[in-house]
């Protein structure tokens, strides 16, 4: 009994002296004074340099919060328990809070540095006027492959998956707007289509490339296209700049006809308690130099123009990730087609799943 | 014989090959200059420092040890009350109905006991961050405890109880004296088997964090989706190495015990039996 009771003892005494420490180490970072910040972001995606840096210009204390999907993060929000000030949705996510009143409208008159943004990604149909959000990076869905094995085939169409020589060499990621979009855009429908006749022309045409299509497959895309496990894959762009910084022998291309364009955006919940710190935090990313170190940071690109021109330039003449304004001409963001039309979306994706081996 | 022997080794070897494998690997490349797990260009303790200087994620190993070692030490006490009065239940029905709720959410997948409890905190209106997952920790040690510590009260001889009252043992003697001695090794291995659920848990964590607070698990899983970072290797090198050197402290504290003549049975490692 007296040993129990010791033991015990010791690992109240051990924990208690512990969140001593962690107490000590968070108001040496001043984590704990009422100035502070609560940012929710996705994991690694910003430079940590940044939130010192904006410390030490504003004095306001950032805490740092990760999420890994949308999905994540939309429950969190929307169950409320935490106060988060800053978070980073997708553009359908947003869409989504948007509809839930889950936001809060920014202030455009504390926002001077929107200025630097490219016009070309403002005021998408998303979020008109941009009255919820910022751009806070920017990508395409395009195609990684390895040119060594897919000698002969032109990526610079979509329809370059169809070759016959791909066949059992192709992974897609598994996302029913991404691939029956792809579909669309190849037979040079928008990939917002609703059009029913359009749809299953786009599905006929997916069944087809069937033979080529080795998997369907979440995130472990990245790591199989790195091993080279299959010679060609359809990917978001960031994945793909990812995936080449594994295996430089991989190239990526955004086919002629048109993509898709994802955005990820800077909003203040409903539930933010430090809405005037909030404002700051996001005019601050928007600040050149700084919307710079960020991109060179996390290699995603950034639709901040003037921040762009401080980009090395092979980064910021790399026409992967920033393509000449003929293909960013064609690129579409997704709408919101309601939740019966993404229903059908996703009914498609899986006949045409089914109808894989 | 010989032969038989040899194979169980080999075997053995191997399971432990399996076993380690990984966490060698791991540990191998948390010394590569060349930043991935591909090739092994150099030597670098680069990574060690960056875990050093991250304060951040200091905090978060703080943290999660905190929440472990609390959550496990509160389970254990409450689960040896559950575990004393199931023992004590006479009905014979009530006694295995709640055993067998206690059963069900060990198997319960951990979820929907996240989901639940996400659902509950913000329903009472508990902020999430530190006693929200500290609350959570417990509630899922609590049946691991209990289910630790009911084998060696049921191993119990109910004369030994019987001995001690007709030695005019109080009740209070008897709990204290006699039958918390007696289970002290399930309560040992509820405490260690708890202190691992908790160090590990992601899925119940994930759902109840907020506020900045964070745990190991959350931070490395939501950190992957931009590939690991090799300062995750280091940091989880010195953990694997902590978790040896308590392990080795722990065996040589047991057996300095069961030498100063204290007979402890089946008290090696905390395993019952």
């Amino acid at each position: 009994m007296k040993s129990l009771v010791r033991v015990f003892l010791s690992i109240f005494i051990i924990s208690f002296g512990l969140m001593g420490v962690a107490a000590w180490l968070n108001s040496s970072q001043g984590y704990s004074g009422g100035n502070t910040l609560t940012v929710y972001n996705w994991g690694d995606y910003i430079d940590p340099e940044l939130l010192e840096r904006f410390q030490k210009e504003t004095g306001i204390t950032v805490i740092y919060q990760t999420f890994d999907s949308n999905e994540a993060m939309l429950t969190k929000i929307e169950q409320g328990g935490t106060s988060f000030d800053v978070a980073v949705p997708s553009e359908y996510a947003l869409a989504k809070m948007k509809q839930e009143h889950l936001l809060l409208p920014l202030d455009h008159s504390k926002l001077p540095n929107l200025k630097h943004v490219d016009s070309h990604y403002l005021n998408l149909s998303f979020d008109p006027n941009n009255q919820y959000s910022v751009p806070y990076f920017w990508g395409t869905v395009g195609i990684v492959f390895n040119p060594e094995l897919t000698k002969g085939i032109d990526f610079h169409s979509w329809d370059g998956l169809w070759d016959p020589k791909l066949r059992n060499n192709l992974l897609l990621v598994d996302g029913a707007r991404e691939i029956m979009g792809m579909s669309l855009n190849s037979l040079h429908y928008s990939l917002n289509d609703t059009n029913e006749a359009h749809l299953q022309q786009a599905l006929t045409k997916l069944e087809k490339l069937a033979p080529n299509v080795k998997a369907v497959v979440g995130d472990e895309i990245k790591m199989l296209l790195a091993n080279e496990e299959a010679a060609a894959g359809v990917v978001w762009s960031g994945d793909a700049s990812e995936i080449m910084d594994e295996n430089d022998k991989l190239d990526y291309i955004v086919p002629d006809e048109g993509s898709n364009l994802w955005f990820d955006n800077i909003v203040i919940p409903k539930t933010a308690t430090h809405v005037d710190a909030a404002h700051k935090f996001i005019n601050f990313m928007m600040q050149p130099d700084v919307a710079a170190q960020n991109a060179e940071f996390v290699g995603y690109s950034t639709p901040n123009k003037d921040a762009k021109k401080l980009l090395p330039k092979d980064i910021s003449g790399d026409e992967r990730f920033y393509p000449p304004s003929d293909i960013t001409d064609k690129l579409e963001v997704y709408d919101n087609l309601g939740k019966r039309m993404l229903a059908h979306y996703n009914e498609l994706f899986l006949q045409f799943k089914m109808h894989l081996k | 014989m010989v032969n038989k022997n040899r194979f169980g080794n080999i075997y053995l070897v191997i399971v432990f090959l399996v076993l380690y494998a990984p966490i060698l690997y791991l540990m191998y490349y948390s010394f590569n200059s060349g930043g991935t797990m591909h090739e092994f260009e150099g030597f670098t303790l680069q990574y060690y420092k960056e875990v050093f200087a991250d304060t951040r994620l200091i905090i978060i190993v703080i943290n999660t040890l905190v929440i472990a070692l609390l959550s496990s030490a509160l389970a254990t006490i409450i689960g040896i009350m559950g575990a004393l009065a199931i023992h004590q239940m006479q009905n014979r029905r009530v006694k295995n109905t709640l055993l067998s709720l206690n059963n069900v959410l060990i198997v319960n997948p951990d979820v929907i006991i996240g989901a639940s409890f996400l659902i509950l905190f913000t329903m009472v209106g508990i902020k999430l961050g530190f006693y929200s997952v500290l609350l959570s920790h417990i509630a899922f040690s609590v049946p691991i405890a209990v289910i630790m510590i009911l084998p060696r009260l049921q191993e119990m001889s109910p004369s030994l109880v019987d001995a001690a009252r007709d030695l005019g043992a109080s009740r209070l003697d008897v709990l204290t004296k006699v039958i918390l001695p007696f289970i002290k090794p399930g309560i040992y291995a509820g405490f260690f088997m708890a202190l691992t659920y908790s160090l590990d848990d992601f899925a119940v964590t994930f759902f109840v964090t907020g506020s900045g607070y964070s745990t190991l698990s959350v931070e490395i899983y939501s950190r992957a989706r931009q590939g690991v970072s090799l300062s995750i290797n280091a940091l989880s090198t010195l953990i694997f190495l902590f978790t040896v050197l308590l392990v080795v402290g722990y065996y040589f504290i047991m057996r300095k015990a069961n030498r100063n003549g204290k007979k402890e049975p089946a008290a090696e490692m905390g395993v019952p039996r």
